[in-house]
């Protein structure tokens, strides 16, 4: 059996209060941000920016300059905002951290083992709930994006539907953190080791984006970042290619994420279970 | 008492090394069906690596372990259904209250009785309503032992089950081991408390440096005596018709140490020509044995 009730229970009784700090942040940032969003007149000075921001720094949006100008394209830079960006992030990490190596730092692992569970259907049981608990965040991301266009500042100038591939990349980016923590998690004995590798990742990924995006001669690097697939910016002016493109970068996301949890549960299933100092 | 031949755990030349450090070298042994089998010795002899490879947290290095007939490493999980145990460092979930706690594993294992773990509970003088994290070192071990002996697992497996408790839960603890076995269960209890192990277990087996170094009926201690005797004269030996009731422990001077493991009628016509100005009577106890082995060197106790 891969999956157990139990365990399901507890895991959401140890994300619950995660998950309701995460779902109340997301909720209302959209409304925050739009509302700021909406006092910057961007045709007044639109042209202005085009002529003075750089090419190079152009590229850094992923998206052309003049349809990030448009209320679509403004709106989509909020799900490349820190407050998305970070929160995804840190979910990932920190559902991810708990999977093995925080339980066995604490030391709950061993009264959980020595029933007659299977580590792989501990880990499993796990995984889903996270995973579960990041498809509702990112359907609160974008019910609070839809509430704040349907009655804020932009009602009736933006059409929320465009959003869904967005928050199906956040969705991704979720999972694929998560699944490569737990990987970690698994090898791992401590928590706060996992955690500190995590963090050095992300740091990483961003920085390989970045590289990857301003040199041409290093475009390579880019394809060493995660977030190379994260780019709900440029998924949300509709049409097909909207959702071709999304099942690339959410297809290298959830494939990256699920590959790492297999990985994990192989690893935690053979390695020695170290005694709770 | 009457323990039954049937073996309930097998470990055969079971090994664990970590890089150059051997934790379990070599350790044969096998605990019958029904009994109350000790496990002794100093910090780091290998005493939870043991426990720990039978319940397959690790993989042993060397060798194999068997619980009712399931192979430790690759069958762990049939292991663990017939298996409860008490880990030394039991941890729980701090956020959860006592009833929490008792209601999940409730649920992890379905043999586990909720009306009986919260029976221990109470027995144990533990109040559930407190949650995890405001629980003292003891209550917390309270809660750990309602948990494991609320099963009906064929073996139960505890170490240092006595840790942190007041004496009377020292006494229902050590009357609910005793139950488990009046029950048919198997119990292997590692402690450092020997009056305990004494007390309630059938064998004991001493680890020393990850290697098995003495077996112990406990019946048999029991019948086993320490005779200290300072003498005015000097001591010739022990006579040949006694050589196998009796072994010198030590001499030094005019103190002898003797050492009877059978009833000690035979050799009262012996003691009483030794030229004798005061003699001591007592039973060998485990501390005893244990001292042979991790504070005097080796030496076996007559058997």
């Amino acid at each position: 059996m891969l999956f157990n009730t139990a365990i399901w229970k507890r895991t959401w009784g140890d994300q619950r209060v995660l998950v309701l700090s995460l779902a109340a942040l997301w909720a209302a940032f959209p409304w925050i941000y739009i509302s700021l969003s909406a006092q910057i007149q961007m045709s007044a000075f639109q042209d202005v920016l085009l002529r003075a921001i750089p090419q190079e720094w152009q590229k850094l949006s992923g998206v052309p300059f003049a349809e990030v100008a448009t209320h679509t394209g403004r709106v989509a830079l909020a799900f490349i905002d820190p407050v998305v960006v970070l929160a995804a992030t840190v979910w990932g990490i920190t559902r991810g951290s708990d999977a093995v190596s925080g339980q066995l730092e604490r030391g709950t692992m061993e009264m959980v083992l020595a029933a007659p569970v299977g580590r792989v259907a501990v880990f499993v049981t796990q995984a889903l709930a996270t995973t579960l608990a990041a498809l509702v965040l990112a359907g609160v991301l974008l019910l609070g994006v839809a509430t704040a266009i349907a009655f804020g500042p932009w009602a009736g100038q933006v059409d929320p539907v465009r959003f869904v591939p967005a928050a199906a990349n956040v969705f991704g980016l979720m999972v694929c953190m998560a699944g490569i923590t737990a990987c970690v998690s698994a090898a791992d004995s401590h928590r706060w080791r996992t955690i500190g590798i995590l963090c050095g990742f992300y740091v990483f990924s961003i920085l390989a984006k970045l590289v990857g995006r301003m040199s041409e001669s290093l475009g390579w690097v880019g394809y060493l970042s995660v977030f190379n697939a994260y780019e709900p910016q440029r998924l949300v002016f509709g049409g097909v290619e909207s959702w071709q493109l999304l099942a690339r970068y959410d297809g290298v996301l959830l494939g990256l994420g699920l590959a790492a949890y297999v990985l994990g549960a192989v690893i935690f299933a053979r390695r020695d279970l170290p005694a709770p100092l | 008492m009457r323990i039954d031949s049937i073996m309930l755990v097998h470990a055969d030349n079971l090994t664990k090394r970590y890089g150059a450090f051997t934790a379990l070298d070599g350790c044969s042994l096998e605990v019958a069906q029904g009994e109350i089998f000790g496990l002794l010795g100093p910090n780091g002899a290998g005493k939870t690596t043991f426990l720990r490879t039978l319940l397959g947290f690790i993989r042993p290095t060397a060798g194999r372990a068997t619980v009712a007939g399931f192979d430790c490493a690759t069958e762990s999980l049939r292991v663990r259904e017939q298996t409860a145990y008490l880990p030394g460092e039991a941890r729980l979930f701090r956020r959860m209250n006592g009833h929490g706690v008792l209601d999940f594993f409730a649920d992890l294992r379905p043999t586990c009785s909720r009306g009986d773990a919260t029976r221990i509970a109470d027995r144990l003088g533990l109040d559930c309503s407190r949650q995890v994290a405001r629980m003292s070192t003891g209550m917390r071990q309270k809660l750990a032992l309602a948990v494991v002996l609320a099963t009906d697992a064929k073996l139960v497996i505890l170490d240092e089950p006595t840790a942190n408790l007041d004496p009377t839960a020292r006494a229902e603890v050590l009357d609910l081991v005793l139950e488990a076995r009046a029950a048919g269960r198997t119990v292997i209890f590692s402690s450092h408390v020997l009056s305990e192990v004494e007390a309630t277990c059938d064998r004991v087996v001493i680890l020393r440096a990850g290697r098995l170094v003495h077996e112990q009926s406990i019946h048999d201690l029991r019948r086993s005596h320490r005779i200290t005797a300072r003498l005015a004269g000097p001591f010739a030996g022990v006579p040949e018709s006694l050589a196998g009731r009796v072994s010198v422990a030590g001499h030094d001077g005019g103190r002898v140490v003797l050492e009877a493991a059978e009833s000690l009628a035979p050799l009262l016509g012996w003691l009483a020509t030794l030229p004798v100005e005061e003699m001591q009577v007592e039973p060998v106890g485990l501390g005893a044995v244990y001292d042979r082995f991790h504070r005097n060197g080796f030496s076996q106790l007559p058997k």
